[in-house]
């Protein structure tokens, strides 16, 4: 597996701890996210973890276009959470509402709520994705790091 | 802070007035036991109906799909038979047999989802990564075929829009073993690990006249020996060409849901070789008019969780005047509600997981409220409460069943 | 094995004034349209003589100035009837089938948040599927209503 290879540099940041939370989503990327930290494509061998509360989390994995619902809590959870933070929408319905644009319960995206770090594009976003999304963040703050 | 009074920790964080939002689940209690749940639903209501009345059906027909993520196929096909009743098409045989090999290749994997995340949710948690492991073959024949791993894209109104080759076919009738196999396993494992049964047997109970009173569906109702199943009783598809058993249990309880979702495990692969042989040549697809002329029809699917039924009034235009879905848990409601009452407050992880709610309904926020205080709890702290409380007051432990499955993996 | 014909007969024996208010577009599927003032009566008809024991959903229609109600209950032999029933959209009063159907809750409360339904006999609840903050006397489902933009 190539993203192997762009997995080493990893080893000297920090694992990332990484809350996930579902914004009012149909549920498939969520699937998707957990299924890859089962044994096939196991995220956690790259040092993330899973985390219950926003308290110790690094990254905020979020799925879902946001229903009115939900925004409050996404609001809340991201207040919660200590710098540095970051966001990853997962999903095409989370980076721009995707299929609920124009819903009228929807706010069509995560940015429209928190900031958001990285995109990861899908529908759903695949676990394969959501790796390459991910290792593509932490490379990328690797590089803010070192300048 | 610990209250030895009553056990429970004091909620986490500060509490913003300025940011409520409604909890998924608020708990009248006494002691450790519940008085009753009220259950908020709608945090995954996005205005899907009335967004279709501004689509055409075709765009409708994606947009269904992805109401749920897991039955994405059921919601599809639910929705594309009621326009194509409507319309009077015809759809051909072999474009019918498809469909019902897609539908069972989803009760599979959504089956197997559902196993690992009741593993999870009592502390058996290899048995996420075994069952998901096991989850993974049919989602490569899903992609294989479909060309996606969730929201296959497979049907049109008219009929689908992709063939099963022959070799495909074939790897399909291969995984089927496999799986068949890796089953066989878990079903030993619910009937003869004591672990097992102790924690699940009793639990969530509804009585068989409950059932029928509160209307359950799918396994949850079926599990109440409630013989229902809309593959048997209205079929569609090409089920009505299919010998295969309506799988039930008299266990009234998880433990008897979870003994009909493996079984019906094994039902469907019976029933995908079945579809497989006997599927006949010919078209895949018929020619769906843009404008589907004035009318209604009521359309039902047995989705993994239960009775889907959409309801589709047409205008004579390329749009519909109005699509009305009802999916399989709303309809569990009550039941749940009532499976709840006067139980431990430590069983409700698992019987909300088994009926097989929508992935995220377990993601909510808990709200514990007794006479004098209330309490906020994230679901994972009420499910490691649960762990707790039945190590602690069952002696129910799952670290050695976690390290015996464990060993089978490798 | 319920047959729809059948039904249609029974329908019409007990209901006369049914007559010519009964489809049968396919197997399985009848679908009736009765007054708001004989609705229970063939309602409770249909779920204690007839054994029509689950009720699938409910469904709302925005109609011109009336509000369409449409019960869905199948029998177990598959047939589903389809009982139709209106209220005027100025007074849209329907009293609710909980005591028939305790599943029926959440089918009402969509209907009083989507429609504006005012459902007579629910007991103290949380509104479905809408938030507390949205508006009370807005409905989206009603062909009128069009979203504010953002």
């Amino acid at each position: 597996m190539g993203v192997i290879k762009k997995i080493v540099n990893w080893g000297r940041i920090k694992s990332p701890w990484v809350l996930h939370f579902n914004t009012g989503a149909c549920n498939a990327c969520d699937i998707e996210i957990i299924a890859s930290l089962t044994p096939r494509y196991d995220l956690e061998r790259f040092g993330v973890v899973l985390k219950g509360t926003p308290r110790h989390a690094d990254i905020l994995l979020c799925s879902g276009p946001v229903t009115r619902q939900m925004e409050e809590r996404l609001k809340k959870i991201y207040a919660q959470m200590a710098e540095p933070k970051f966001v990853v929408a997962v999903g095409t319905c989370s980076c721009s509402g995707g299929v609920f644009k124009g819903c009228y319960n929807v706010k069509e995206g995560i940015d429209k709520v928190i900031p958001v770090s990285a995109y990861i594009p899908g529908c759903p976003a695949s676990p394969k994705a959501i790796i390459d999304g991910v290792v593509k963040l932490l490379h990328s703050l690797e590089e803010e790091e070192s300048k | 802070m610990h209250d030895p009074k009553n056990k429970f920790r004091i909620p986490m964080g500060p509490q913003h007035p300025a940011l409520k939002e409604p909890e998924g689940f608020s708990v009248a209690l006494k002691g450790e036991k519940i008085l009753g749940v009220e259950i908020r639903l709608g945090y995954n209501h996005r205005g899907i109906e009335k967004a279709c009345e501004q689509r055409s059906y075709v765009q409708d027909v994606y947009l269904i799909e992805r109401i749920c993520g897991i039955c994405s196929h059921t919601h599809s096909t639910c929705f594309v038979q009621a326009v194509e009743e409507i319309a009077g098409l015809i759809v051909p045989e072999r474009a019918q047999y498809i469909r019902t090999i897609i539908g069972e290749l989803e009760r599979i994997h959504s089956h197997l989802l559902w196993l690992g995340v009741a593993g999870h949710e009592i502390g058996f948690d290899t048995l996420l990564m075994y069952s998901w492991r096991d989850r993974e073959i049919v989602m490569d024949i899903l992609a294989q075929v479909t060309g996606n791993r969730v929201n296959y894209g497979m049907n049109t109104i008219g009929g689908v829009r992709r063939d099963i080759s022959k070799d495909q076919a074939a790897d399909v009738l291969k995984a089927m073993d496999l799986l068949e196999e890796r089953t066989k396993y878990y079903i030993e494992i619910a009937t003869q690990e004591t672990t097992i049964i102790k924690r699940l047997k009793g639990v969530g109970v509804l009585s068989h006249e409950d059932a029928l009173r509160l209307d359950a569906v799918g396994p949850t109702g079926r599990a109440s020996g409630v013989r229902r199943d809309v593959r048997a009783d209205d079929p569609y598809a090409a089920y009505g060409k299919l010998n295969f058993d309506v799988i039930t249990s008299n266990h009234n309880d998880v433990y008897g849901r979870t003994l009909v979702r493996v079984k019906e495990l094994m039902e469907s692969y019976k029933m995908i070789r079945q579809a497989l042989k006997d599927i006949p040549d010919g078209p895949i697809t018929v020619k769906a008019p843009r404008n589907i002329p004035a009318g209604e029809a009521l359309s039902r699917y047995e989705a993994p969780r239960g009775e889907d039924v959409h309801y589709v009034l047409a205008n004579g235009t390329d749009k519909p005047e109005r699509v009305k879905v009802r999916a399989p848990t709303l309809a569990n409601v009550q039941a749940v509600k009532h499976m709840l009452r006067d139980r431990f407050l430590a069983d409700m992880p698992i019987v909300i997981a088994a009926i097989d709610p929508c992935f995220s309904c377990t993601d909510r926020m808990v709200s514990l409220n007794e006479e004098d205080h209330s309490h906020l709890l994230r679901w994972d702290e009420l499910r490691a409460y649960s762990i707790k409380w039945h190590r602690d007051n069952m002696s129910i432990d799952f670290s050695g069943l976690n390290k015996k499955l464990m060993d089978r993996i490798k | 094995m319920k047959k729809v014909e059948a039904l249609r007969d029974e329908l019409v024996k007990n209901f006369s004034f049914l007559d010519g208010k009964i489809g049968i577009p396919r197997p399985r599927r009848v679908f009736v349209e009765v007054g708001q003032d004989k609705f229970e009566e063939v309602f409770v008809w249909a779920k204690d003589k007839q054994d029509f024991s689950h009720l699938c959903t409910i469904t709302g229609l925005d109609e011109n100035d009336r509000l369409i109600l449409i019960y869905h209950l199948a029998h177990d032999s598959g047939v589903l009837l389809n009982i139709r029933t209106s209220v005027p959209k100025s007074d849209p009063r329907i009293k609710s089938i909980i005591k028939y159907f305790p599943g029926a809750e959440i089918y009402e409360r969509e209907l009083e948040d989507l429609f504006g339904a005012k459902v007579e006999g629910l007991p103290e609840g949380n509104r479905y599927p809408l938030t507390d903050e949205w508006p009370k006397d807005e409905h989206p489902l009603l062909k009128d209503w069009k979203p504010k933009s953002a």
